[in-house]
């Protein structure tokens, strides 16, 4: 047992052929089918209950009041009232999108200092904090 | 009486192993419920792709007819407003749990290596995921969706240097046209499904061969 045990925590990435854990079929299998279920039954009683309007016909001749975007742009949309307007897209579309791809790359650089990842961890968990409250800004509409 | 179907397909693939490979490969104990937003994400991918594809077939994708389809979709067509609807809402979802997703696997660290691959796929995977919002919201042609697109071109076109040619580019113009509806349109159901769905694969081909990553 003492064996298994080892195996499998120094594996470090296990594929899934060891002997720790549970199997995928049925135990897990099981709880997957349960959560789908329990999701699918979510987006039906909002369809149900919530469904989505028609809405006006687009003219573009009336500018409707206090337009948003949707909520998943409104960090976005908040930042760029106050940061210079190129400077917030230069970072939004053209540095933010790469760094956030690419950053896995540089770990074996940035774990080398002995808190390299609690402080990058830290400053996303403060931008994810900082996007939060943006976007509440947006939504409840301040300038 | 056997079953020949299994059999046909054991002794030209070799299903058995295959299947009995998959149902067996174990999932480590620290598995937990925050790890079920990815499956939720592809979960509502699905329910995306066959209420997508229904809505196609009744959805009309210029200016003129634009609005009047989603009028008949949802006064005339059998369980259409429970279609559209489910479609608007799991979209919503869908994004959400993506960014869920996507804030598990960080504070987890299972971005590190050996599996970069796979967290720049999920990104790319995500980028998409808020296209697929940004142009499936203009396609209805009503208020929201139009002034949602021209603010967002707007913003696009505020970017130094390029701004102007991405701006034109979405447009297909100067303003909002049957062009953009177009495009639009042909990025919402034709070069998003198809790129996305390699991606999803390559994803999950990844997490299939490396395993869940260890917590840290």
């Amino acid at each position: 047992m003492d064996n298994i045990k080892t195996s499998h925590s120094t594996a470090g990435q296990d594929h899934g052929h060891g002997e720790g854990g549970v199997p995928f079929f049925p135990d897990h299998f099981v709880k997957e089918m349960s959560v789908m279920a329990l999701i699918f039954g979510v987006v039906l009683f909002l369809a149900t209950l919530m469904p989505m309007p028609v809405g006006e016909p687009a003219d573009a001749l009336k500018t409707p009041p206090g337009i948003k975007p949707e909520w998943y742009f409104m960090t976005v949309y908040q930042m760029l009232k106050y940061v210079p307007k190129s400077a917030g897209l230069v970072f939004s579309f053209v540095i933010f999108p790469p760094v956030m791809m690419l950053f896995p790359f540089f770990y074996n650089w940035y774990t080398k200092y002995r808190y390299g990842r609690l402080i990058l961890h830290t400053i996303v968990a403060l931008g994810v904090l900082t996007a939060i409250f943006l976007a509440m800004l947006a939504y409840l509409g301040f300038e | 009486m056997k079953l020949g179907v299994v059999d046909f397909l054991d002794e030209r693939f070799d299903a058995r192993r295959v299947a009995k490979e998959f149902a067996e490969h174990r999932v480590p104990d620290h598995v937990n419920w925050l790890y079920c937003f990815g499956g939720i994400t592809f979960l509502c991918f699905i329910i995306q792709a066959i209420t997508g594809v229904l809505l196609a077939f009744y959805y009309q994708p210029t200016t003129d007819a634009a609005y009047r389809s989603i009028l008949m979709i949802m006064d005339d067509m059998p369980f259409g407003v429970m279609l559209r609807s489910l479609h608007a809402w799991t979209a919503n979802l869908m994004i959400l749990m993506v960014t869920l997703h996507m804030l598990r696997v960080f504070f987890h660290g299972a971005y590190r290596p050996p599996r970069e691959l796979n967290w720049v796929t999920g990104v790319l995977l995500f980028f998409m995921t808020v296209t697929f919002g940004f142009s499936g919201y203009l396609l209805p042609m009503n208020q929201l969706s139009f002034w949602a697109t021209k603010v967002g071109s707007e913003i696009a076109g505020g970017l130094p240097l390029v701004g102007h040619y991405i701006q034109a580019f979405l447009l297909g113009g100067e303003k909002i046209s049957d062009a953009t509806l177009s495009r639009f349109y042909a990025i919402h159901v034709i070069i998003l499904p198809i790129t996305l769905t390699m991606l999803l694969v390559a994803h999950f081909l990844m997490v299939r061969k490396q395993g869940i990553a260890d917590p840290l």
